[in-house]
């Protein structure tokens, strides 16, 4: 009996499709390094668009599994990697934040709604995942990252550009950090966006897969410098169940809709609280208000958070709760949440923006 | 200037349409203040010549003209819809 071709390989693995990208894994480029030896090994490199897949060992299965059922074939390894693709295809790189492949920034309109702290550890866990990853924090006038991080230290300056901060395997940049002492930022508007372009144009961050930003309440300065300095990638909406929290939510929702950024979904936090004396459950601000709210509006709905002490105490104490207690209901929702946002990501990096010639 | 969209259709506009049709307040007028559009009844040359073009986040292009005239922010609907308000 004789050995497959590779084309053979390529044709049953053609058969695998990405629910999220909507094609097979063959046209798509993810087969990479396939080798047939004359014994009927076969040997193929699976490379993922983000390494916070969340259906990276089911795509490892189906594939061992059509390659197995070819005949002649005795033996099958997939090598699963990961390379992040840049948003959109684009002819060159864009003159801001040039090594940055993607941007996701991290809104909800209303505050307190623990966007900072959805935004450190969803850094955190597509960090924990492989990728290297950034996190801007664009709240000027209410910076939360450096005590969240545990990262209360001035930037130094190399060559005319601020370095990011390093802690827990991130790259942090703040107003906070930048002015450490506990006197406020007065700024009006205006200030508020030269200090967001500062912060992206004269800190050196270098080569990151996702650069999360994490955006100050409003639907104002802060939002619209943004859209309009960048192609971001896409928004997560972070909501409080109840009606107050989704109402304000859609408005941020449709801001972003307004400037063409593509909404990654809506991300319901304090969903839930787990009381640890009687073990009952209290839905506090209600429950399954941003769920809703997304179905109406047709977007991804990216999961819930539960309300948990702690969080709040990790955050205080500067270790995001991914890292400091993985197996906590709250870091597992994290990590799945990441990794929804990974995929939606994923999406843009085959998306093409509008091309401008002038003769 | 031409766009490509992103489903592959086409728009053409000469500098001299995308000139009159600058949306910024003071081409366009404000807080109930008629802006410089309506006010001139014509545009010298360099008004009308296009310098470059640059994208604004996503949403929009950026015309500047020969004149230093670059303030108006052009919206994708806004060209797809031909200029019309």
């Amino acid at each position: 009996m004789g050995t497959p071709t590779s084309q053979q390989v390529l044709e049953a693995l053609g058969h695998i499709k990405d629910p999220d990208l909507g094609r097979d894994v063959v046209s798509l480029g993810m087969i990479k390094e396939l080798d047939v030896s004359p014994q009927g090994r076969v040997s193929f490199t699976f490379e993922l668009t983000t390494p916070a897949c969340p259906v990276r060992d089911r795509f490892k299965s189906q594939a061992e599994d059509a390659v197995n059922g070819l005949p002649g074939v005795t033996a099958v390894e997939v090598r699963m990697t990961a390379n992040v693709r840049p948003a959109f295809m684009r002819p060159k790189p864009s003159e801001i934040l040039p090594g940055v492949k993607q941007t996701i920034a991290v809104a909800s309109g209303k505050g307190g709604v623990g966007k900072s702290t959805v935004a450190v550890n969803l850094a955190a866990a597509l960090r924990k995942s492989g990728a290297s990853v950034g996190l801007l924090d664009a709240d000027i006038l209410g910076p939360s990252v450096p005590v969240m991080t545990g990262s209360r230290v001035m930037p130094q300056q190399v060559n005319g550009l601020l370095q990011p901060i390093e802690a827990h395997g991130l790259k942090l940049m703040s107003f906070g950090h930048i002015y450490p002492s506990g006197q406020p930022t007065i700024y009006r508007g205006p200030m508020v966006g030269k200090a967001i372009e500062a912060l992206m144009t004269q800190v050196d961050w270098g080569r990151l897969d996702y650069l999360v930003i994490d955006l100050p309440p409003g639907t104002g300065d802060a939002s619209l410098t943004l859209g309009q300095a960048i192609p971001l990638t896409g928004v997560a909406i972070v909501c409080t169940p109840q009606d107050v929290a989704t109402d304000i939510a859609i408005k941020a929702l449709q801001m972003f809709r307004k400037l063409n950024v593509n909404a990654l979904g809506l991300i319901e936090n304090m969903s839930w609280y787990v009381c640890p004396s009687c073990g009952h459950r209290h839905e506090i601000f209600s429950h399954g208000g941003a769920e809703a709210a997304a179905k109406r509006l047709g977007v991804p709905f990216l999961g819930s958070i539960p309300l948990e002490e702690g969080i709040r105490e990790d955050s205080d104490a500067g270790t995001p709760v991914v890292i400091s207690r993985p197996e906590s209901a709250g870091a597992k929702a994290f990590v799945e949440i990441a990794s929804q946002v990974a995929a939606r990501t994923s999406i843009q990096s085959f998306r093409q923006l509008p091309v401008i010639n002038v003769h | 200037m031409e766009i490509t969209w992103e489903d592959g259709t086409r728009s053409t506009f000469t500098g001299e349409q995308l000139r009159w049709a600058c949306p910024c307040a003071e081409c366009r007028g404000e807080a109930g203040v008629p802006g410089r559009l309506s006010r001139v009844k014509t545009l010298g040359d360099a008004e009308l010549r296009i310098r470059d073009v640059t994208l604004v986040g996503q949403y929009a292009l950026q015309v500047a003209f020969d004149s230093g005239h670059s303030t108006g922010i052009y919206t994708f609907p806004y060209l797809k819809r031909g200029l019309m308000a």
